[in-house]
């Protein structure tokens, strides 16, 4: 499953960004990294962006064709973080 | 002994309003070389007496990853390498937003392993209050190995607490740093604690409430649409009586200079040269200024991310991005300012794309023009024509704009683009002293660069259409005779295709530099006075000019061809030094008069020849 397919409101984590080194080192920097955390809030019509918000208390506006780069894994519930982003 | 400190962090961590409490909203642009972006800078004292300048960088999320030159990331990154290298004293102030501390932290992290002398600043003190949540600054200060102080940036201490920490740093600058390595998320865990009411919790979902609404899928673009043309409205009805206003100035002062001097060549020159060509950049600024305002109004406000959210695959569509939505819209309003807009565009490529396709935009001086031409040219024909004429210019544009952009991308700026990332702020009340600063360091900006290009231009206008052409016989009229006729009458085989005669010739060389002096040139070649501000006596010269078989020599497909040739080329001076100041290159500025002038020519031929297949006269 990749954030361009991942439910609203449902809790993911990413597993893996397919991206060029570079790229995957920018968006890393911004905040969107392997490991981290994330909840799709709403995707934009006519296959627009999605918006997600991330364990680390960000929001993000990411690009629909960017997203199908970023592999997720489903969190359970019991490896949710039950506390709010600091 | 001389320090700098260095401003950094992440974009709408509260730089900018840190920035302005600590200098007081005093700003000049560092002459920094080899960076194209302006850095502002102050000099002030710390309180041990050591002299500072305070340099404000662009937003950066990471001194590591590989980023594109001439991005305002890699233009904060080279700031700082420099400052490094230099072994200057130096030291790094990072402005963090405290309800996003695990994501600052990054960058923290980043700057302590490569060793800069770092003092943390966290803002939005008045926000965290607000919102029931509280840092413990001296766990977070032990477990990141680097001072840091909680502030208000809108507060009138938050320059004390910065400034006083800045010097401690300093005095420790020979101690070899803590190379700290931590887990952000980790130390945000622990230094945040929440001590909310219900209350404040309730604050806290105000952007989450407010996104519902103005993002959701269908009502969401409705709104966006209508805030734009709101705030649009808004910046006209503000500007249009100061550009009046500015206008009057203007004439006034170059009846001044003609009363003063009396009429002859210099104070024609300084009249009619170097005073018009002020008053050709004078005009402009109250809506550069008003322009700046809604701009920061709509950054500030976190407005702005969500409109690129929402037009992000139009633009696609197109090579574009949401990015790059203001700078086009704000092209509607006038090129100048939205050309500096698109520094918010990271990607380079796509940034260049937007400089280019901006002078395609219909911007407020058409507007004038179009009603002027069509009132010269078509005022024969019904006012529905004429308005339907006005309302087809007016998307001629955006579709020329959109299409040139769509074929740029495959061309001129082919190249792997930067998928739209975009970090949605909450939304905050923008700060009025910040948007003050930034409208007035946009006019200087625009004045310093662009007024100077304007006044050279001025008066090599002045010299084509006031000099006479050696060895030219003399006429009627002193401009029949100029150099300015002269070429006219040579371009004309070239342009006669499109209708245009050596008159008209020599209106689109009086508008190069300004396409609002089209009309005005026209009268002065038809011996028509004040035809810009009354066209009518000019209008009806041009209906009975007559050739010598009888036969009128301008008609509805004239005007049609000219207004074809409006919508494309890019008459303006001002547009072309704005995108040389962007650019920092030749290239482009010629590359945009160009393309724009080439594919107006093409227009004027295609409508003034497929007009008369139709029957039109």
């Amino acid at each position: 499953m990749t954030l361009a397919d991942a439910a609203i409101g449902r809790p993911v984590r990413i597993r893996a960004v397919t991206l060029e080194r570079d790229d995957a080192a920018w968006l890393d920097a911004v905040g969107l990294s392997q490991g981290e955390e994330l909840v799709v809030l709403r995707r934009a019509i006519l296959g627009g962006p999605v918006h997600v918000r991330t364990s680390s208390g960000g929001e993000f506006c990411v690009a629909r064709e960017l997203a199908r780069h970023i592999e997720l894994t489903v969190v359970s519930e019991s490896e949710q973080d039950k506390g709010e982003p600091p | 002994m001389s320090a700098t400190v260095a401003l950094v962090g992440r974009p709408n961590a509260g730089k900018s309003s840190l920035y302005n409490a600590i200098t007081g909203g005093h700003a000049r642009v560092g002459n920094y070389p080899g960076i194209t972006v302006d850095i502002l800078e102050c000099k002030l004292e710390l309180p041990s007496g050591t002299a500072a300048t305070i340099a404000d960088l662009p937003g950066l999320y990471s001194v590591e990853a590989t980023v594109d030159t001439g991005t305002d990331e890699c233009v904060a990154r080279g700031f700082i390498d420099r400052l490094r290298s230099e072994k200057r004293s130096f030291v790094v102030v990072q402005v963090v937003d405290p309800t996003r501390l695990a994501l600052g932290l990054r960058l923290t992290r980043e700057l302590t392993e490569v060793g800069v002398p770092l003092v943390v600043a966290l803002t939005h003190k008045d926000v965290l209050k607000s919102e029931g949540r509280a840092v413990d600054v001296a766990k977070l200060s032990d477990a990141i190995g680097c001072p840091v102080v909680l502030v208000n940036a809108r507060a009138r201490d938050a320059r004390a607490a910065v400034l006083a920490a800045v010097d401690d740093r300093l005095r420790k600058v020979l101690v070899a740093d803590e190379r700290a390595t931590f887990d952000p998320a980790d130390v945000a865990k622990g230094c945040v604690s929440d001590v909310a009411t219900a209350a404040e919790k309730r604050r806290r979902e105000f952007t989450k409430r407010a996104d519902a609404l103005l993002l959701h899928p269908v009502l969401g673009p409705f709104l966006f649409v209508g805030i734009m043309a709101a705030l649009f409205a808004a910046v006209f009805l503000v500007a249009e009586p100061a550009k009046n206003l500015m206008d009057k100035l203007i004439a006034l002062a170059r009846a001044g200079v003609t009363a003063g001097l009396g009429k002859g060549l210099i104070s024609s020159f300084i009249a009619d040269g170097l005073v018009a060509g002020a008053g050709t950049v004078l005009v402009f600024m109250p809506q550069i200024v008003i322009l700046t305002i809604a701009l920061e109004i709509l950054e500030a406000s976190g407005y702005l991310a969500r409109g690129a959210f929402l037009v992000d695959r139009l633009l696609r569509l197109l090579g574009l991005s949401g990015r790059s939505f203001l700078p086009l819209l704000m092209g509607h309003a006038c090129a100048i300012p939205a050309i500096s807009a698109t520094r918010i565009v990271r990607d380079p490529r796509e940034r260049l794309t937007t400089i280019l396709v901006i002078p395609l935009m219909t911007c407020s001086a058409r507007l004038p023009t179009y009603s002027l031409v069509l009132s010269t040219f078509l005022s024969h024909r019904s006012a529905f024509f004429r308005a339907l004429v006005f309302v087809g210019l007016y998307f001629a544009g955006m579709l020329a704009g959109l299409l040139a952009s769509w074929v740029l991308r495959r061309t001129a700026t082919k190249g792997k683009g930067l998928p739209l990332v975009l970090e949605m702020p909450g939304y905050r009340v923008p700060q009025a002293s910040v948007a003050a600063r930034k409208a007035w360091q946009s006019s200087k900006r625009f004045l310093r660069d662009v007024g100077t290009s304007i006044l050279v231009y001025a008066a090599i206008l002045w010299v084509l259409l006031s000099i006479k052409m050696p060895g030219a016989e003399g006429r009627e009229r002193p401009i029949e005779s100029s150099i300015a006729a002269t070429v006219g009458r040579i371009a004309e085989p070239v342009t006669r295709p499109a209708g245009f005669d050596w008159r008209i010739n020599v209106g689109l060389i009086g508008s190069f530099g300004a396409r609002e002096l089209m009309v005005g040139t026209m009268g002065v070649i038809n011996g028509v006075e004040n035809a810009s501000e009354a066209p009518a006596p000019l209008a009806e010269r041009l209906r009975d000019a007559k050739k010598p078989d009888g036969s009128p020599v301008y008609t509805t497909r004239t005007g049609l061809a000219l207004l074809a040739f409006f919508v494309l080329a890019c008459q303006c001076m001002s547009t072309v030094a704005a995108i040389w100041r962007e650019t920092k290159s030749w290239r482009w500025p010629a590359f945009v008069l160009a393309y724009t002038y080439v594919l107006g020519y093409a227009a004027a031929v295609i409508v003034y020849q497929v007009s008369r297949l139709l029957g039109v006269v």
